[in-house]
C-alpha cells in the first residue's frame, strides 16, 4: 500500500469493495476480515428499526459536503495559553501596566486575585508576509505564521478548566458526552483498517485533566474511543506476538475466537460492545503487523528529527509524538491528539519562570510539525490545531515578578493550520486588553461546527440517538460555521 | 492548581430547570415568584444580583419585594405591566444576562405572565433574610431532599411475572410503555451471573453440576445462600466500597507517592464487614468514628477494638502529602481534609459538596456556612493548625507486656551499648599510646592535646599537628587499620546488642484516624475558600437542606460523656438515623448500580440538580426503606433484588421491545456487564487453576517490568486476587488498568468501560495470558486425560461455566486436530521456513490445548456476563 503520496482521490474518502479489500497484501488475517465483513452483511440484512441500535463500523464514510480536511492533530494546550502573551498582543495594556482595571472580573482565584492590569514582561514582533505579531516565546511559530490561521476571538464563558474542556470539547457540560475526536470517528470511519481511528499520544507526565474523558466516546459506541499509545517505548504494549505463536498458530488462534466471538454476539444480537469487541480484535491483529512501523521515527532523516526538535533536551519527547503524529495521518489515521500532564499552562504562579518552559516544551515541535506536513502534501488534507480550554485575564494574579494570570473563559487565542482553512491576518479580535471578544467572537459551538464543516459534516445533521432524542455534538445551541476563516 | 471546580456554567442551567419541571409547569394564574420565577433567577441572575454582598447596579432579585425596590434604574418590574417593566425590557433586548448566554424564551414569557398575573407570592415574603442565596421551601421539594418514602405497591402485584415489590413498582411502568419484562434466563446461566456478581468468579464444574441437579424448588434461593457466604462475597463487594472510598496503599500528592504499610488492614476490615454482614449503620458508623467506639489510650486492644480503630481507615484514604514532601503544607493539609469530605459526601450523600467551599452552592442548596459545619465535624481529628503527618497517625498495637518487654531489652542492649562505648575508648587510647611511643616524650603531651581537642576548636599550631601526622586520623571508624584485634572485639558487641533486640515483640501499627482528647479547634468559614482569610468561627452541624425545615440536626461541640468531642459519632448516627433523605437512597443505589449495570440514578455521587433524575423513584425509595426494614442487612438486600424478577430475566434484545426503549431505560431485559478489570484477572486465574486462594494480608507488591510495564509480583503471592495487589498510585498494574481500573486521584464514583485493540493484544500477547493458558491446558491434561473430547469438554466447563455445543465441541476437536497436525508438520521439516526456527517448546498436543485455553479466555462470553 502507498503512504504519504499527495493523490488528491485520498481527499474522497472511498468505500473499496470488499473483495478489494480482502485483496490487499496488507491485510495479516484476510480469513478473518472475511468472516467480519460477511457477518456485517448479515447484521446489516435485518431491518434497521427491528434491533434498535444500528450496526456501527469504521469504515470510510463519504461526507455529505465535499470535505477539505481528512485528518486531524489536535495539540491540546490543557491549562490555558495566555493569549496577551502569545498571540493577542496588546499595546494599551502594555501601556497601562499596573493601572487598576475598570472591567468586571471574574477570578477563580480570589486569595491573590488583583485588578493591576499587567502588560506582558515578553516582546512581540511582526513576522512573515501577514505580518502577523507573534511574542518571543513563541520564535518557531513565528517562523510559520503565514501558514496559521490565528483565531483571536474564541471564548467559551467559562473560567474552570473541566468545565470549559467539556464545553470546547463535548459540546456541552453534561457528563457521559462524546468527545469531539470521537464525533469525527463515527463521522467518518478509518481511512486505515490496521491502525485504530482514532490515536491519542500521552505524555510521560500523566495524563490532562479531566483524564480519558478527553477522548471518550461517551455514549456513542465504544468502538469511537481514543486508542492511547504510551509515552515511552513500547508505545503499545504487548504489540509483538510471541515466537511460538507468530504466523499461521495466531491466525488459527484468532479465527477460532472470532467464530467464538460471533457466536456470542448472534446469541445477543444488537449489543455495540461485542461488535466493539469483534472489530477490536481485527484491529488488534492488524497493528502486529502495521503499528510498530508507524510508531518507529529511527528511520525519519537527522534533519528531520531536528525539524521537530528531538536534538533539543527540552522538545525531544513533545517533538517525538508530533512526528508520530505526521506518520499516524500519513497512514490514514483520521484523529491523532497530542495532551500535556494534567495543565501545564495553567500559569497562576510564577509565569515568568513556567510560561517559557512549556512554550520551549511545544513551539518548536508544533511548528516543525507544519512544516513537514506542508513539505510532504499532507497539510492540505490535514487540519492542524493547537489551543487550550481558555485564556488568561489581563491583570496579576498576585506580585507581578512572582506572580501570573488567573483563568478567562471571555476571550482567548488558537491557531489552526491546514485542512482547508485560510492564512493571512488573524480572525477576530478582543477588547483593548486581550479580556474579552469583541469581534467576530466565535464561541465554542461555532468552533465545532467550523471545524465539523472542514470535514465536510454539518454539525446540525451528524447525530446520535440517546436518552431518546437525535443528539449532537453542538447540542442543539445555535452556533455559525465560520465560512471567513475557510480558504 | 486544581480547578475551581463550581463556577456557575449556564451550559447546565436548561437541565437544572428541566429536572424540575413541577417548579415551571404551574398553569398561568397559578405562576408564583418562589416557585417559577426564582429558580430562573437563580440560575441565570443571582450571581450578580443577590448571591454576593455586592450587587450589580443595586438590584436584588432574590425576593419579590425587592424588584419592586428596584436597584439603580428604577423598579425592575411594574406590577401587572410587563411592557412597562425594566427587568423584561432588559432581558428581552439581550442586554442581561451580560454575557452571551442568554434567558430562553420560554423562560422570558414564563416572567412575563408572571408580572403582568399580578406578580404574585406564595406566601408573605419574610421581613429579612440572611445573606445570599439561602435555602427556599422550594428548594426543600427537590426529590432528592425529600424524605424517604416506603411506596405502597399496588397495581401489577398480581401479575405472574412479579415476584417482588421491586417487580411490581418496575411493571407498572413497564406496561406504561407496552412492555413487559423478558422470561427468566436459563438455569445455568442465572448460576453464572450470580456467582460473577457475587463472588466475582464463575461457578466450578461441580457447582453447576451441583445446583443443575438441584430440584428442590428453593434451589435458587439456597444458591444464592451459598454465593453469599462465601468468603468471595467479601472480596467482590469490598472492591465496590473501596472504589468509592478511594483507597490507596501510597500517599500520592508528591512524586514520592510514599506507601502506606498498614492501609491493607482498612481493606482486610472491609472484606471482613461485608462477609460478617455486619449491619451497614454500623459499617458506617465505624468508619466515621471508630474511634469514639473505643475508650483512649488505645492500649492491650481487642480484636473488636482494633476493627473499630482501623475502620477510620475510611478518613485516611485521602491521598496525604503532608508527610513525603508537599511544597506548601497549609495546602495539602487543607487538601486532606476536602479531599476527605468529598469522599463522605459522595459514598454516602451523594452530593457535590466541594462547591460550597467557596460560596453557597450555585446549583444545590448547600450554603458555604454548611460546607464547613460539615468541615467542623472533622476538624478535632483534622486539625490543620496542630497537623499530624502519616507517620503520626499510627497506633503501635503493642501490649503493656510487649511494651515491658521491648524496653527491658533496650535497657539490656543499652548496657551492652555502654560497655562497648568504654572499651572502645580504651581501645583507641591503646592505639593513640602505641602510636605516641614512636615519637620523642617531649612532643606526646601536645600530641595527645590536639587529638582530643575538637577539630573546631584546634589551634593553628594543632591543626599543623594534624596535617603533618596522619596518623592521629585515628577513629573507631578505622581503629581495624591499628589494631584489628580490638576492632573485632568491638564487633561482638554488636553482635549481642542485635541479638538481644531481636528478642523484641514485632510492632504492628493501625492507621487511623483520632482526636486529640482535650483539643478541640475552632473551625472558621474561610473566605472564598481561602484557608487565610478566616471570617466567623462556625460549629459543627450537618447540612441544613438534609434535615428538615427548621429541625436542625444537633452535632455537640464536645461531648461531655466522651474523651473525644463525639461529633463524627453524632453525625454518623444522623446519617444512620433512617431520617436522613439521601444515605439510603445512596446506598441502594449503589447496590442497584452493580447488579443492573446502571444505577436507579445514574450519577451514582452527585442526586443534586447536576446529577439525573432516578429512572424508577419509586424502586429507589422502596430499596431505601427496605434497607431499615432488613435492619441494614446488605446480604438480605442482595436477596432482595437477585430474587426479583427483573434480575433473573434474559438478558437477550427481543426486536419490538428492544424499538421501544432499546437504551433499556425500563429495565425490560437484564443488560449484559463487562466484567471488571480485577475480575477478568481473577476470572483468568480461576480458570487456569492457579488462583492462590488466600484472603488479608499485606498487599501483593507490584513493580516496573524491562519494558516499564507494571506487572504483580511473580510467584504464589501474585496469583492472588486482584483485591490483594497493591494499589500504588503511581504504580497502576498496565493489564488492569487496561481494562479501565480507575486511577485514583480521590476516588472512583462510578467505572468506565472502554473496549480497545490494546485490550485485545494483551489477551493474544502478554506473558500473562500465555502462562495462564498453559496452566489452564496442563490442568486439563492432568484432570480429563489425554482424549481431547474429555479436554474440550472440561475447557468448556472451566472456562464458561456449562457444556459445549456439539458445534463448539466439533470446532474445538477440529481446532485442536488442526493445530497439532500443523506443529507436527513444522517440526518434522527439515528446511522449515521462519516459523519453523521458532519452536514453541511444548509437545504439539499441548501447545494446541494451550491455543484453544488461550483463546476461550480471550473471547467475549469469558470478558462479559450476561
Amino acid at each position: 500500500m502507498q503512504f504519504g503520496n499527495n493523490d488528491v482521490t485520498r481527499l474522497i474518502p472511498v468505500r473499496a469493495s470488499r473483495r478489494e479489500l480482502l485483496s490487499r497484501g496488507t491485510f495479516g488475517a484476510g480469513s478473518i476480515a472475511l468472516a467480519l465483513l460477511l457477518k456485517q452483511d448479515k447484521l446489516l440484512a435485518i431491518p434497521k428499526d427491528v434491533l434498535g441500535p444500528r450496526t456501527f463500523d469504521l469504515k470510510a464514510k463519504v461526507p455529505p459536503v465535499q470535505p477539505r480536511a481528512k485528518s486531524l492533530i489536535s495539540l491540546f494546550m490543557h491549562g490555558g495559553p495566555s493569549q496577551v502573551d502569545l498571540l493577542d498582543p496588546k499595546p494599551e495594556l502594555t501601556r497601562r501596566d499596573g493601572d487598576s482595571y475598570d472591567g468586571k472580573v471574574v477570578f477563580s482565584f480570589f486569595n491573590r486575585a488583583t485588578k493591576r492590569l499587567l502588560g506582558s514582561p515578553w516582546k512581540f514582533r511582526r513576522h512573515g508576509q501577514s505580518g502577523t505579531p507573534v511574542s518571543e516565546l513563541l520564535p518557531h511559530v513565528a517562523g510559520i505564521v503565514d501558514d496559521l490561521c490565528v483565531i483571536r476571538s474564541m471564548h467559551t464563558d467559562t473560567n474552570d478548566h473541566g468545565t470549559s474542556i467539556r464545553k470546547l470539547v463535548m459540546g456541552s457540560t453534561r457528563p457521559e458526552r462524546p468527545a469531539f475526536g470521537a464525533w469525527l470517528t463515527y463521522g467518518l470511519g478509518s481511512e486505515n483498517e490496521n491502525l485504530p481511528a482514532y490515536v491519542v499520544l500521552s505524555d510521560p507526565g500523566g495524563h490532562p485533566t479531566l483524564d480519558i474523558r478527553n477522548w471518550s466516546n461517551g455514549w456513542l459506541p465504544s468502538i469511537y474511543q481514543g486508542t492511547v499509545v504510551r509515552s515511552q517505548e513500547p508505545r503499545i504494549l504487548n504489540l509483538e506476538p510471541p515466537p511460538q505463536l507468530k504466523g499461521t498458530l495466531q491466525q488459527q488462534n484468532l479465527s477460532l475466537l472470532q467464530d467464538l466471538n460471533r457466536d456470542y454476539v448472534a446469541r445477543h444480537p444488537g449489543e455495540s460492545d461485542l461488535e466493539a469487541r469483534i472489530a477490536s480484535y481485527e484491529l488488534a491483529a492488524r497493528m502486529q503487523t502495521v503499528a510498530k512501523e508507524a510508531l518507529d521515527i529511527s528511520r525519519e532523516t537527522r534533519k528531520t528529527h531536528e525539524l521537530y526538535g528531538l536534538d533539543d533536551p527540552a522538545s525531544r519527547e513533545y517533538g517525538t509524538r508530533c512526528l508520530i503524529a505526521r506518520r499516524l495521518v500519513e497512514r490514514g489515521v483520521r484523529v491523532v491528539q497530542l495532551f500535556l500532564p494534567s495543565q501545564p499552562w495553567d500559569s497562576h504562579t510564577q509565569m515568568r519562570k513556567k510560561l517559557p518552559e512549556i512554550c520551549r516544551k511545544t513551539d518548536k515541535p508544533s511548528a516543525g510539525l507544519v512544516q513537514d506536513l506542508k513539505a510532504r502534501g499532507l497539510l492540505d488534507s490535514t487540519l492542524v490545531h493547537w489551543g487550550g480550554e481558555f485564556g488568561r485575564l489581563p491583570v496579576s494574579e498576585g506580585v507581578p515578578a512572582v506572580g501570573g494570570r488567573d483563568h478567562n473563559g471571555e476571550g482567548f487565542s488558537l491557531w489552526l493550520a491546514g485542512g482547508g482553512v485560510r492564512t493571512g491576518e488573524p480572525y477576530g479580535a478582543t477588547c483593548d486588553f486581550g479580556h474579552r471578544a469583541m469581534v467576530d467572537k466565535v464561541s465554542h459551538h461555532d468552533f465545532q461546527a467550523t471545524l465539523l464543516h472542514l470535514f465536510g459534516l454539518k454539525h446540525e445533521d451528524l447525530t446520535f440517538k440517546h436518552n431518546g432524542r437525535e443528539q449532537t455534538l453542538t447540542d442543539g445551541q445555535g452556533c455559525r460555521v465560520v465560512h471567513d476563516i475557510f480558504s | 492548581m486544581n480547578a475551581f471546580l463550581c463556577r456557575p456554567s449556564r451550559m447546565v442551567i436548561g437541565v437544572l430547570l428541566g429536572l424540575a419541571p413541577g417548579l415551571l409547569s404551574g398553569a398561568e394564574a397559578d405562576l408564583t415568584f418562589e416557585r417559577d420565577i426564582r429558580p430562573i433567577f437563580k440560575a441565570y441572575c443571582l450571581d450578580c444580583h443577590g448571591a454576593e454582598d455586592e450587587l450589580g447596579g443595586q438590584l436584588d432579585l432574590r425576593l419579590r419585594r425587592f424588584l419592586l425596590h428596584g436597584g439603580d434604574s428604577g423598579p425592575a418590574i411594574d406590577v401587572g405591566n410587563s411592557r412597562n417593566s425594566l427587568l423584561l425590557e432588559r432581558v428581552t433586548a439581550g442586554e442581561m444576562p451580560p454575557r452571551d448566554v442568554k434567558l430562553p424564551e420560554k423562560y422570558i414569557a414564563t416572567i412575563r405572565q408572571w408580572i403582568d398575573g399580578g406578580a404574585v407570592t406564595a406566601r408573605p415574603e419574610p421581613e429579612q433574610i440572611g445573606k445570599g442565596v439561602g435555602i427556599t421551601p422550594e428548594d426543600r421539594l427537590f426529590w432528592a431532599f425529600q424524605p424517604v418514602q416506603r411506596p405502597v405497591v399496588t397495581g401489577a402485584l398480581g401479575d405472574s411475572s412479579v415476584r417482588s415489590a421491586i417487580d411490581a413498582l418496575l411493571l407498572v411502568k413497564l406496561r406504561a410503555q407496552n412492555l413487559h419484562f423478558s422470561a427468566d434466563t436459563d438455569r445455568l446461566g442465572l448460576l453464572r451471573r450470580a456467582s460473577l456478581d457475587l463472588r466475582g468468579l464463575a461457578p466450578t464444574p461441580d457447582e453447576a453440576a451441583q445446583f443443575s441437579e438441584d430440584a428442590s424448588p428453593s434451589a435458587y434461593e439456597e444458591m444464592l445462600d451459598r454465593l453469599l457466604a462465601s468468603p468471595h462475597y467479601g472480596e467482590r463487594w469490598g472492591r465496590h466500597w473501596l472504589d468509592v472510598a478511594g483507597y490507596a496503599d501510597s500517599e500520592g500528592v508528591t512524586t514520592a507517592d510514599a506507601v502506606r504499610s498498614f492501609a491493607y488492614k482498612y481493606r482486610d476490615y472491609v472484606i471482613r464487614s461485608l462477609n460478617a454482614d455486619k449491619p451497614f449503620d454500623q459499617f458506617i458508623t465505624e468508619q466515621l468514628a471508630g474511634d469514639e467506639l473505643v475508650v483512649p489510650p488505645y492500649e492491650d486492644l481487642s480484636t473488636d477494638q482494633i476493627d473499630k480503630l482501623v475502620a477510620t481507615g475510611f478518613l485516611r484514604m485521602a491521598g496525604d502529602g503532608t508527610g513525603s514532601g508537599a511544597p506548601d503544607q497549609n495546602a495539602a493539609r487543607n487538601q486532606v481534609i476536602g479531599d476527605t469530605l468529598k469522599i463522605v459526601s459522595s459514598a454516602l450523600l451523594g452530593l457535590t459538596v466541594g462547591c460550597a467551599q467557596c460560596h453557597d452552592h450555585r446549583h444545590d442548596p448547600i450554603l458555604q456556612a454548611d460546607y464547613y459545619r460539615m468541615r467542623a465535624i472533622f476538624e478535632p481529628a483534622y486539625d490543620w493548625k496542630n497537623w499530624r503527618a502519616p507517620g503520626s497517625r499510627l497506633i503501635s498495637l503493642y501490649t503493656a507486656a510487649d511494651r515491658a518487654k521491648s524496653s527491658e531489652l533496650d535497657a539490656e542492649a543499652g548496657k551492652v551499648a555502654a560497655e562497648k562505648a568504654k572499651k572502645q575508648a580504651e581501645y583507641v587510647l591503646a592505639a593513640l599510646n602505641k602510636e605516641l611511643e614512636k615519637f620523642d616524650e617531649s612532643l606526646r603531651d601536645s600530641y595527645r592535646a590536639a587529638y582530643y581537642t575538637p577539630a573546631n576548636k584546634r589551634t593553628a599550631q594543632q591543626q599543623q599537628i594534624f596535617l603533618k601526622n596522619p596518623f592521629l586520623r585515628l577513629h573507631a571508624g578505622n581503629l581495624y587499620q591499628y589494631n584489628q584485634k580490638a576492632a573485632d572485639d568491638l564487633k561482638t558487641y554488636d553482635q549481642r546488642m542485635s541479638e538481644i533486640r531481636s528478642g523484641k515483640p514485632f510492632e504492628d501499627f493501625l492507621r487511623v484516624l483520632t482526636e486529640v482528647p482535650g483539643k478541640v479547634p475552632v473551625t472558621y468559614l474561610f473566605h472564598r475558600g481561602n484557608a487565610s482569610q478566616p471570617k466567623n468561627p462556625i460549629e459543627p452541624g450537618a447540612l441544613t437542606i438534609t434535615a428538615g425545615d427548621g429541625q436542625p440536626v444537633a452535632i455537640p461541640l464536645n461531648d461531655p460523656a466522651l474523651p473525644s468531642t463525639g461529633r463524627r459519632l453524632a453525625y454518623a448516627r444522623w446519617l444512620t438515623s433512617g431520617h436522613h433523605p439521601l444515605t439510603t437512597r445512596v446506598l441502594m443505589n449503589r447496590m442497584w448500580m452493580h447488579h443492573l449495570g446502571r444505577g436507579l440514578v445514574d450519577t451514582p455521587s452527585d442526586f443534586g440538580a447536576m446529577g439525573l433524575e432516578p429512572t424508577h423513584p419509586r424502586v429507589l425509595d422502596w430499596l431505601a426503606s427496605e434497607l431499615l426494614e432488613q435492619e441494614w442487612s446488605w446480604k438480605r438486600m442482595h436477596q432482595m433484588i437477585m430474587t426479583s424478577t427483573v434480575y433473573r430475566q434474559r438478558s437477550q434484545r427481543d426486536p419490538s421491545r428492544n424499538a421501544i426503549d432499546p437504551e433499556n431505560r425500563f429495565l425490560w431485559r437484564k443488560p449484559i456487564q463487562r466484567l471488571e478489570a480485577e475480575i477478568v484477572r481473577d476470572r483468568i486465574l480461576a480458570t487456569s487453576g492457579e488462583l492462590n486462594h488466600q484472603m488479608h494480608g499485606p498487599p501483593v507488591s507490584v513493580r516496573a517490568d524491562d519494558v516499564g510495564q507494571i506487572v504483580v509480583a511473580a510467584g504464589a503471592a501474585g496469583k492472588r486476587r486482584s483485591v490483594y495487589v497493591q494499589v500504588r498510585r503511581t504504580m497502576p498494574v498496565s493489564m488492569l488498568r487496561q481494562f479501565d481500573m480507575p486511577d485514583i486521584k480521590v476516588n472512583c464514583e462510578k467505572r468506565a468501560t472502554s473496549t480497545v485493540a490494546p485490550q485485545s493484544l494483551t489477551l493474544m500477547n502478554s506473558s500473562f495470558i500465555l502462562e495462564q493458558a498453559e496452566a489452564f491446558a496442563r490442568r486439563l491434561q492432568r484432570e480429563a486425560g489425554s482424549d481431547l473430547e474429555p479436554q474440550v469438554r472440561w475447557a468448556w466447563q472451566y472456562a464458561f461455566a456449562r457444556q459445549p455445543t456439539e458445534r463448539e465441541l466439533a470446532r474445538g476437536l477440529t481446532f485442536l486436530a488442526g493445530q497439532v497436525a500443523y506443529l507436527e508438520a513444522r517440526d518434522a521439516a527439515v528446511t522449515g521456513d521462519q516459523e519453523a526456527k521458532e519452536p514453541s517448546g511444548l509437545p504439539a498436543p499441548l501447545q494446541a490445548l494451550t491455543s484453544l485455553c488461550q483463546v476461550l479466555m480471550g473471547s467475549s462470553e469469558f470478558l462479559y456476563s450476561d
